[in-house]
């Protein structure tokens, strides 16, 4: 006989999205389960791990040591040829602009947080489908240590990234186009010098359909990697990132690099879905594809589409209202509000440079796009 | 479109950085996958779109024709 556990809220999966999500909905007084079926959460890397200072601000986590890899002052932006756009924000301001964390630490961290604001943590829990009751609950079955478990709960928010199990069962259109999904490959690196800015390179000559980029990791290590789009592209990210390495104006820079970890992903360059409510379902972080379609950021915007989350559920569950996905739409048009309005306009923006037949006319669009993206007076700071 | 072949694919864990690309990009309804966070190498793929072929960083993925009897199998 399985037993069965009552939650106001099931969490499925413990990234920067979930797990604030789940803090924020504990510390209104909600009882809530945060599941991740790994061992080491962050763990393995798929992300470069640049955050802004504001991000961490609004989402409330003070940077630390614990994960903080390096503090972030500004940015320099390249075109194909290395002609370069820089706004070292050291000019106006002494404190970092961000931070460059390591992702293993900081989503460990930021679970630690959940867990100190009262949530229960299951690791090495997969979820593996609901049954929906006719009192407007659902049980939530989980496989915890390899043993089936079920929890009883009003809402399961689906934190469970780009390949979301719980979009999935709720009927919702998660699948993303090959030509909208970056093919990232990023490579730790040592002797290569940096000097606390995010270097970016645009142009259809090193990352079609994408960027490269060098960040700083802290002592005294780097991070260089692209995203490619495969639809323009018929060879891999590898080949490009060693085209990039071997043969850009960086490559005198990057000669006698050594390679300490290879990382990589897929990073969604989309429009966010239209739909992240279902039956007592809502979607967070990547699952709802909460990520910058410019920059393929998706700290930032976990962060708060979790607080969103969070805070709505907390306002939502003492209501008692069944989580229908009627009700549940409130959450989707606070997100639109606060932040989803903001990521439809850069994908209009994105879509438009990419539609851009001639290539030396989309390099320069680009490359314009993500210099003014930087600057002080962007109107995209905030996202 | 004519229908295309369902092909079984091959994982090449050497090459594999375990980034999970490509099953974020997969169509299947249900999780067609790996307990190692890969696209499923055990059955074959009847849509055949080759979309995480495409986006592994590393082509560690390739793909074969399923034979009959895996075909068969399938059903």
């Amino acid at each position: 006989m399985v037993q069965t556990v009552e939650y106001d809220v099931v969490v499925v999966g413990s990234g920067p999205a979930g797990s604030t999500t789940a803090r924020v909905a504990a510390e209104r007084g909600l009882r809530v389960l945060l599941v991740d079926r790994r061992q080491e959460l962050g763990s393995p890397i798929q992300c470069s791990g640049a955050v802004s200072d504001n991000a961490l601000n609004e989402a409330g986590v003070r940077p630390n040591d614990e994960f903080v890899s390096t503090p972030i002052y500004g940015f320099v932006t390249y075109d194909t040829h290395g002609n370069a756009t820089t706004m070292d924000y050291r000019l106006y301001r002494e404190t970092p602009l961000g931070y460059v964390v390591d992702r293993r630490r900081f989503d460990r961290y930021l679970m630690t947080m959940a867990e100190r604001a009262g949530v229960e943590v299951w690791l090495k829990t997969d979820a593996k489908g609901y049954t929906p009751h006719e009192d407007g609950t659902v049980d939530v079955h989980l496989n915890r240590f390899g043993f089936p478990q079920q929890v009883r709960t009003r809402v399961i928010v689906g934190a469970d990234g780009l390949q979301s199990q719980v979009g999935k069962w709720g009927g919702l259109r998660t699948h993303i186009k090959l030509s909208e999904l970056a093919s990232c490959l990023q490579l730790v690196i040592d002797h290569v010098e940096t000097d606390g800015l995010l270097e970016i390179v645009a142009g259809h000559e090193w990352a079609p359909g994408g960027y490269a980029w060098l960040f700083p990791k802290g002592h005294g290590y780097a991070e260089v990697g692209l995203g490619v789009i495969r639809t323009i592209t018929d060879k891999d990210a590898r080949w490009h990132l060693d085209h990039f390495m071997q043969n850009s104006f960086m490559a005198e820079r990057l000669k006698n690099c050594r390679i300490l970890e290879v990382q990589g992903g897929g990073v969604p360059l989309a429009a966010p879905l239209k739909k992240q409510v279902a039956d007592n379902i809502i979607l967070v972080g990547d699952a709802a594809r909460h990520v910058n379609p410019i920059t393929g950021g998706g700290i930032h915007t976990a962060l708060r589409g979790g607080i969103i989350a969070g805070t709505f559920l907390g306002d939502f569950i003492p209501t008692g209202e069944r989580p229908t996905a009627e009700a549940l739409t409130c959450y989707h048009e606070r997100w639109l509000d606060e932040l989803g309005h903001a990521m439809w306009k850069l994908y209009e923006i994105k879509t438009d440079i990419f539609r851009e037949q001639s290539i030396p006319r989309r390099d320069q669009r680009l490359y314009d796009t993500l210099a003014s993206y930087f600057s002080p007076h962007s109107e995209f700071r905030k996202v | 479109m004519p229908k295309r072949p369902p092909v079984v694919f091959y994982v090449n864990w050497n090459a594999c950085i375990k980034c999970g690309a490509c099953i974020g990009v997969c169509p299947h309804e249900a999780g067609f996958t790996t307990p190692f966070d890969t696209i499923a190498v055990d059955t074959p793929c009847d849509i055949a779109c080759m979309a995480c072929e495409k986006i592994c960083p590393v082509t560690a993925i390739t793909s074969r024709l399923a034979t009959e009897a895996e075909i068969a199998a399938m059903s």
